[in-house]
């Protein structure tokens, strides 16, 4: 294998790192919250994808019109979901298990409403830019960089708001202790529904960006909440910094795995290097150790 | 005590799940006051000052303060209506830096003005967390850990302040500089409510007590009138 190839293999990999870690820090970001694990998290994926089918292909919306517009749809059915599903089970008697459930059914409901609303066709979305990026040797389309780039301002933003907004301290306030926030004047009821929609609206971005290289169908969020776990292992269950650099490493080691194996070999690699973190750190590569 | 007591808790009645926790509890705070609430563990004492702030569910019974009844208003609007509480073990954001837990303090809308006054203000209070400010709250000691949490509950410059065990756990000079603080907090104006399991610790800054055995009150009245009093040495003492 050449040093081009290789070197490309591994920008690959933080292009599509930086969309796992899109994925992962939704799920981090709710579960740091409210301890809630959401197995309808990869729906929120799907159905961005088709809010950018329908707003992009179908109405034929600009991209930069269609896809803030399906990130503020996501982001609104988030906060529904949450309002009226979670919001009832959260702080019960084995709310623990009560939500896992009550996400799982929530996946297979909205699959299935997908399927019913959409049909089962894969639907994909043109490439938003075209053309190459060549520097030297290194050839990478445009529309790759164009998802890095997204999603890498996408996560910034997203620690800028946690690090210095009023929301964002409200939310890390109200991750460490709800009763303590609630003593301070914060309304945890109102942060745990904007926080489900911000992951939903994190899901969307991921799968605008994804769509013009992968397709969109009801069953497309499945294997992005399966990658979306791994990220979140690696980084440690519900931290955003290491859900971010979980999403990168795991897309780099994905993509240079492949290049010397070939690309069946994908998952086994992703799921290998999850099992592998449970064994030898199960609280993380980037999460601290409990005492 | 005055006769429009500041804070008035009338027939509080508390479960937890079916347990009932708290039996017709009733209590008055004027003005300026420091009343603590006294029992032995498990008497009820935090759930007092819990139910005041509506972390627990009350089932019956009525908050009033300041002519207002305050029964149904939620935990995180408590500070627009001038009480602000320190959690027992002191409870910070442990993540976030002592600044961070301070300025949280100020969350609510109600209360966001002068922010910057109210920080000079519990900052000369505490000179220690000024200098400490971009420490994580979490990695200091104990005394300064509740430093930080008075410092945070007077951000919302609460007109009462409720205190769930503010010397639990920490080192006897550390519990006399919080008793230091405690008076200098009143000496500005706002009225505590506190428990302790100590009476005798608890007369050192309270005008008059409460005490609380088996989720009844069973005896309230001022220091030494409740340090001399048969009934404490019963409840504590067991004869």
């Amino acid at each position: 294998m050449s040093i081009y190839l290789f070197i490309e293999q591994i920008i690959n990999g933080l292009i599509i790192g930086s969309t796992y870690a899109l994925i992962g820090s939704g799920i981090a970001l709710i579960y740091g919250t409210m301890r809630v694990l959401n197995l309808a998290h990869g729906e929120f994926y799907m159905l961005g994808g088709y809010f950018v089918f329908y707003l992009a292909v179908t109405m034929g919306l600009a991209p930069w019109i269609a896809i803030p517009a399906a990130v503020f749809g996501a982001f609104l059915l988030g906060m529904a979901i949450q309002r009226t599903t979670i919001h009832f089970l959260f702080g019960r008697e084995g709310w623990m298990f009560s939500t896992i459930a009550a996400t799982l059914g929530l996946s297979i409901f909205l699959q299935n409403a997908a399927l019913l609303l959409f049909g089962e066709q894969f639907q994909t979305v043109p490439y938003y830019i075209s053309g190459i990026v060549e520097l030297g040797q290194i050839r990478i389309p445009a529309q790759r960089i164009l998802i890095f780039v997204v999603a890498m301002t996408t996560i910034g933003a997203m620690t800028y708001m946690l690090k210095y907004t009023r929301l964002g301290w409200a939310i890390r306030a109200t991750s460490q202790d709800r009763d303590a926030a609630a003593v301070v004047g914060i309304p945890a009821e109102r942060i745990y529904m904007i926080t489900f929609g911000i992951a939903a609206a994190l899901g969307a971005i991921a799968a605008a960006m994804l769509a013009p290289i992968y397709s969109i169908n009801p069953w497309s969020g499945l294997p992005i909440l399966l990658k979306g776990f791994v990220v979140v292992i690696l980084g440690g269950l519900g931290s955003f910094p290491g859900a971010i650099a979980g999403g990168l490493i795991l897309g780099v080691v994905e993509a240079v795995g492949v290049q010397i194996t070939s690309s069946e070999w994908r998952d086994v690699i992703s799921f290998g290097l999850m099992i592998a973190v449970i064994w030898w750190r199960p609280w993380g590569l980037f999460g601290s150790k409990p005492s | 005590m005055s006769d429009t007591p500041m804070l008035r808790v009338e027939n509080l009645d508390v479960f937890y799940g079916s347990y009932q926790v708290l039996w017709d509890v009733g209590l008055e705070l004027g003005n300026d006051e420091v009343v603590a609430v006294l029992g032995p563990n498990g008497s009820g004492k935090s759930t007092v000052l819990k139910a005041i702030m509506g972390l627990v569910p009350i089932r019956s019974g009525r908050v009033i303060f300041e002519g207002e009844d305050l029964t149904q208003v939620p935990t995180h609007e408590m500070v627009a209506h001038g009480i602000s509480m320190v959690l027992e073990r002191r409870r910070l954001f442990t993540n976030m830096t002592v600044r961070e837990n301070i300025l949280l303090g100020a969350y609510h809308k109600s209360v966001a003005k002068d922010t910057k006054a109210r920080l000079e203000w519990v900052e000369s209070l505490f000179p220690i967390l000024a200098e400490r400010r971009d420490q994580i709250a979490g990695k200091m000691s104990g005394g300064e850990q509740q430093m930080v949490a008075i410092a945070r509950s007077l951000m919302s410059k609460p007109r009462l302040l409720l205190m769930d065990e503010p010397y639990l756990g920490l080192a006897p000079k550390i519990v006399d500089q919080i008793v230091q603080i405690i008076r200098k907090i009143n000496s500005e104006g706002i009225a505590i409510l506190f428990n302790e399991q100590n009476v005798k610790l608890s007369f050192g800054v309270s005008d008059h007590g409460y005490l609380l055995e088996g989720g009844r009150m069973v005896l309230s009245g001022t220091g030494d009138e409740m340090m001399n009093s048969d009934v404490v040495r019963r409840v504590y003492l067991g004869v």
